[in-house]
């Protein structure tokens, strides 16, 4: 089998997003079965596409051009595939969460009796295809499509309920949102677009490619030194990203988006929309890497939304909230790995993340199903002797989410925190977003096991933490699939281990560096030093880690400290002031409404008055003496047919004499 | 030179039209009593279908072209333009004959109204291949007599026959202008086969003389058009007169008027002659173009009384069309004639569908006015889609060929260096929109005021409805066709 296939990744969850749409009433499980299929199915061929890419394979075709450019300096837009070691890598992820949440499905949505079950199963479809075909887009307008596809799907999603007052509300914010942040990236893709003619991301002639040869050889684009140029079109898609991956100052969609079902935020969160920006950032890395400005401005932007979303998390009452403003901090941790040059921490970072997130809101979702779908965690308690399963894939995920040896999260995020680290030495601006990272691993570990303590141990502190609704195996499977990869997954890059032992086993480096040399890891990190200026001091990788360590340690023990025993207490009222802010999440909701309504709004009808007065009454001023005009006309009209013989006549007479004059007939 | 008998052949649309137009007088006159419907109407569109299958066959088999074939002593000719305007015509003659078929179900007079519409058609096919000014007159003649008689042809009704003698009356008078004028180039250029007279305009020094007969001529030209200020019998005579043979006249007879306008200024008046002898007829036409859109797009902007309404906004095409001659000479003529020649001849499909439309309406005994089509969605959903189609195409929207003739027209005209008259036809283009969008709110939108008969089913009037609308929609992927245009109109720019 040849790479011919590969489209099938995508095309098997459409397919089912039709079948699920149109017969999805009439189907076993209204739909779900057959969404397991499909994603089934993506598994598989995803695995097969990264087994031929790790045996050499390398995939790279415009499969389809929608608009052919002819001659010279036109452009062609087309659709492609490219597979190659980070494309089958992240196939493989997003197919499995995909898989093991339409699984989990089963079990939150049908179990529970929910309706309008084909329309959710179609949407998971939809999620799922608009996700695989943003990652194996091959150009940078493809990607931009589907991108924005998945943030319809996000959308239905997240407004499934739509009954209800809060979901559709949080569907509008999240897409009013990411869609804010979009309308830059869509200016970028236009500007590459039109300066580079392209927008491959790889081959002969790709654009960060171009834009690196237009630096090296000095050239001014659009009256700019190229190097300027390519920081404005990089930080413009950098909008985009922001938005879908939930990063200070459009973060504040996420934790709303909390309203959608369960599996969905899992999804979400894990592998589709969120992941999504941090991929585009590395799926262009090449072009990025050329950028100082853009570079620091990621790192700086990452490090500071990991401890500004990581200190919100800390007050939050109900267990999915604390998720999400985990989300929020952790992709900040990626995108400070992807500022400092460490491309393949911050991927490690992304795979492990989305195990040990996805296993989180499942199990989140489980305890919910358990407790009749009461989401506060001061009504929870105990639920560690009920819900054993549950309870320890909770734990090993919370444990990677920490960041603690030898959980998956633990090497990742570390490996940024190290790469943050020695690029800070030389780096006064990327060390300020180093020690925001590293401070973030002590909220971190705080709030996370504020979650576990609170849900799992003590005395149960209501009737349905008492009598917890039991599980079946369709939540169960997805859980101890999650729970074991989020235990296991970071082995396959532990920096530290290599450092001491001096073994090879850096697993995801080589993955990474395999492939063209042209998307390869050590040419990133070549061209991250030769232009954006980014240098590592040298630094053993082991005390950096013991830090991380400890602090996370210490977070982790100080929650347990306060939270322990059968009843614990809030402390938040100790926090004097700061709780109140910390619980207005910074007012940052506050400011944007009022943004939205003090500022634009009155921009809006000031412009409005001017619309309605000033250019309406000129448009009203040309339509009043148009009419008048027009009625003059119709005058001439007068039905009496001598009339018309003496205008004729009149008129010829008129025209004689004048062209006769002008032209000197006479 | 060729011999008679290929002569006849490269003649055949023209000669099919006017021996179908004998048939039917004779085919009516066996019985003149009772009248056969479908034998006359099968007749006619069997002959008008027969000289359009011609006129595209030999477009495609590239008779005529590049070089037009002379006939009868050079006073007729045959080329792609010819062809192209005889495929005009037949297919609006087909259109309407298609929707006269039930409009006339209780006319007394089946046979003779036949046997006109295809004479007018013969007429018009005729002014086509003209090459002379005297053929060119007669064929004017033939077209606007049997016209005549068109309009006045419901025969107990005071407007048709009041649009009628109207129409005649102007139509004299334009006809005397013109004849006129083609007697005075006549006697300075000593001839009125146009080569001829193009080699009596670079000796002549009677200018004055001269000047006066193209002035003239571009009076008969601007009647026929229906262009300012010739146009006034245009409302009258539409407004009056049964709604196929508006449709006949706004779109066939205007078309022809123009492949006349094309032919006799262009190869009988180079314009690198006598632009420097101070005759430019080709500011005359700017003139008129301009004059043109305002008016006819103004005046349509008023009207209460659909059919008026459409009138108008005939006239206003004809000033589009008027850019055609009046952008020439800027280096950019086979575009700009091509464009004009496209407009036409996505103009024949949707003006002829929107009268045909109207016909319906008539028909059916809906009003006249724009409140009286209130709510026509829901009696006939296919015919008011199908409205929708040829009124947004009139107004340059994108739903139909006429968004891209009128782009290519103003294009055209840009790149010929008369950005100005793009500009006025773009305004008036805007103002259209504002017309045209009220009748499609009155029949989509606004609530049926009252039931009409829905009896009867007019079978032939939807063929044709639909016929029309699914050109108009075609010609906008199908628009390459305006390659064929300018192969066309290049002929005669050689």
């Amino acid at each position: 089998m040849a790479f011919e296939y590969a489209p099938l990744i995508a095309l098997l969850p459409l397919a089912s997003f039709v079948i699920a749409l149109v017969a999805g009433e009439y189907l076993p499980k209204k739909g779900g079965l057959v969404g397991m299929a499909a994603t089934g199915g993506s598994l598989l061929l995803s695995i097969w596409a990264m087994l031929r890419v790790a045996s050499g394979g390398f995939y790279d075709e415009t499969l389809y051009t929608w608009v052919a450019g002819v001659g010279e300096g036109t452009l062609s837009l087309s659709f492609g595939l490219l597979l190659d070691p980070l494309s089958t890598m992240m196939l493989v992820i997003v197919s499995l969460i995909a898989f093991l949440v339409h699984m989990f499905s089963l079990g939150y949505m049908n179990d529970e009796g929910e309706t309008g079950l084909p329309r959710y199963y179609a949407g998971l479809g939809l999620f799922t295809f608009s996700m695989l075909s943003f990652v194996f887009a091959d150009n940078l307008l493809m990607a931009f499509m589907f991108f924005e596809l998945v943030g319809l799907c996000s959308f239905l999603l997240i407004g499934f309920w739509f009954r209800e007052d809060a979901p559709p509300s949080a569907a509008k914010k999240a897409f009013l949102v990411t869609r804010f942040g979009d309308y830059f990236f869509l200016i970028g893709v236009v500007g590459i677009l039109a300066t580079f003619g392209t927008a491959q991301f790889a081959g002969e002639g790709a654009f960060p490619q171009l834009a690196e040869e237009a630096i090296v050889g000095g050239e001014t684009l659009f009256g700019f030194p190229a190097g300027t140029w390519v920081t404005i079109l990089g930080l413009l898609v950098l909008g985009g990203v922001i938005g879908k991956s939930a990063q200070f100052p459009l973060h504040t969609w996420l934790p709303d988006a909390m309203e959608g079902p369960t599996p969905v935020s899992a999804l979400i969160h894990a592998a589709t929309m969120v992941a999504a920006g941090v991929y585009l950032v590395a799926r262009m890395y090449g072009f990025y890497a050329l950028s100082p400005t853009a570079m620091a401005i990621i790192a700086f932007i990452g490090g500071f939304t990991a401890l500004f979303a990581a200190s919100m998390g800390v007050v939050k009452d109900d267990i999915k909230q604390v998720l999400a403003y985990s989300t929020i901090s952790q992709y900040g941790y990626m995108m400070l790995g992807l500022g400092v040059a460490g491309y393949v921490a911050a991927t490690f970072h992304l795979m492990t993340h989305a195990f040990f997130k996805a296993l989180l809101f499942l199990g989140a979702g489980a305890v919910i199903i358990a407790m009749h779908h009461e989401q506060n965690m001061w009504n929870m308690g105990g639920l560690k002797d009920e819900m054993p399963v549950t309870y320890y894939s909770f734990l090993a995920g919370s444990l990677a989410l920490a960041g603690i040896l030898p959980f998956s999260g633990f090497w990742s995020k570390d490996e940024i925190l190290y790469e943050a680290l020695i690029a800070g030495l030389e780096n006064p601006v990327l060390l300020a977003a180093y020690a925001m990272g590293l401070l973030a691993v002590f909220f971190t570990g705080f709030y996370t096991f504020r979650m576990v303590i609170l849900t799992f141990h003590g005395e149960p502190r209501s009737d349905h933490a008492e009598h917890p609704v039991p599980l079946g195996w369709n939540t169960k499977i997805p859980l101890a699939v999650l729970g074991i990869l989020a235990t296991v997954a970071g082995f396959v890059n532990m920096v530290p281990v290599a450092e001491l032992t001096g073994a090879d086993i850096t697993y995801l480096s080589h993955w990474l560096d395999s492939g063209p040399e042209q998307l390869a890891y050590s040419t990133y990190t070549a061209t991250a030093e030769e232009f954006a200026h980014i240098h590592h001091a040298e630094l053993t990788p082991l005390i950096p880690g013991a830090i991380a360590l400890v602090l996370a340690l210490a977070g982790a023990g100080t929650a347990v400290a306060l939270y322990r025993g059968p009843h614990p207490v809030a402390h938040t009222d100790k926090l004097g002031g700061a709780k109140d802010v910390l619980v207005a999440n910074y007012y940052q909701d506050e400011y944007q409404v009022w943004l939205a309504e003090g500022l634009t709004q009155r921009v809006a009808r000031g412009a409005d008055t001017f619309d309605q007065g000033v250019v309406d009454g000129v448009v009203n001023g040309i339509s009043s003496v148009s009419l008048l005009g027009s009625g003059r006309v119709r005058r001439l009209q007068s039905g009496v047919v001598t009339n018309y013989a003496a205008l004729i006549t009149t008129a010829l007479v008129v025209l004689l004499v004048a062209f006769g004059i002008y032209g000197g007939w006479f | 030179m060729v011999t008679d008998a290929s002569t006849w052949i490269a003649l055949a649309p023209v000669v099919v039209l006017a021996v179908t137009s004998f048939v039917l007088f004779l085919a009516d006159s066996i019985k003149p009593g009772e009248t056969n419907n479908a034998l006359l109407a099968g007749l006619s569109l069997a002959g008008i279908l027969g000289a359009l299958a011609v006129s595209v066959w030999y477009f495609f088999t590239g008779v005529g072209r590049p070089e037009g074939l002379s006939l009868l002593a050079d006073q007729v000719v045959v080329d792609g333009m010819s062809l192209f305007f005889t495929f005009v015509v037949a297919s609006v003659a087909a259109l309407v004959v298609l929707g006269s078929y039930d409009y006339l179900h209780d006319h007394p007079h089946k046979g003779e109204f036949y046997s006109l519409i295809v004479l007018a058609t013969t007429g018009m096919a005729l002014m086509a291949n003209a090459n002379s000014l005297v053929v060119a007159f007669v064929a004017i003649e033939l077209s606007s007599l049997s016209s005549f008689a068109l309009v006045a042809s419901l025969k107990h009704n005071r407007g048709s026959i009041e649009a009628g003698l109207k129409y005649f009356l102007i139509g004299a008078l334009s006809s005397a202008i013109l004849v006129y004028g083609i007697s005075l180039v006549y006697a300075v250029t000593g001839s009125l086969q146009l080569d001829a007279v193009a080699a009596g305009v670079a000796e002549t020094d009677n200018i004055g003389i001269l000047g006066i007969g193209v002035l003239m001529l571009v009076g008969g030209v601007a009647y026929k058009t229906a262009s300012v200020p010739f146009h006034f019998w245009a409302p009258e005579a539409y407004e009056g007169a049964p709604a196929p043979v508006s449709a006949f006249l706004s779109s066939a007879s205007k078309a022809a008027g123009f492949v006349i306008a094309f032919r006799v200024f262009i190869e009988g008046f180079p314009l690198e002659t006598v632009v420097g002898l101070g005759i430019d007829w080709v500011l005359i036409f700017q003139v008129l173009a301009v004059v043109t859109m305002i008016v006819g797009n103004f005046a349509a902007a008023m009207q209460e009384n659909v059919k008026r309404m459409l009138a108008y906004s005939s006239v206003g095409h004809a000033g589009y069309v008027l850019i055609g001659l009046a952008a020439l000479g800027g280096g950019n003529d086979v575009a700009v004639m091509g464009a004009a020649m496209m407009h036409l001849l996505v103009y024949g499909f949707m003006n002829t569908g929107a009268f045909l439309f109207v016909a319906l309406a008539e028909y059916r005994g809906v009003g006249r006015t724009f409140e009286d089509y209130n709510g026509l969605w829901h009696r006939a959903p296919i015919a008011c889609a199908a409205m929708t189609v040829f009124l947004f195409s009139l107004a340059g929207l994108p739903i139909g060929g006429g968004f891209l003739s009128k782009y290519a027209l103003f294009t055209a005209a840009i790149g010929a260096g008369y950005w100005w008259l793009a500009a006025v036809g773009a305004l008036a283009s805007a103002l259209s929109l504002f017309y045209y969008s009220r009748l499609v709110k009155a029949i989509l939108i606004e609530d049926p005021v009252r039931e009409f008969d829905v009896s009867r089913q007019p079978v032939g009037l939807y063929v044709a409805i639909v016929a029309a609308a699914i050109m108009t929609i075609a010609l906008l992927p199908a628009f390459p066709v305006v390659d064929l245009a300018q192969a066309a109109a290049s002929t005669l720019l050689a």
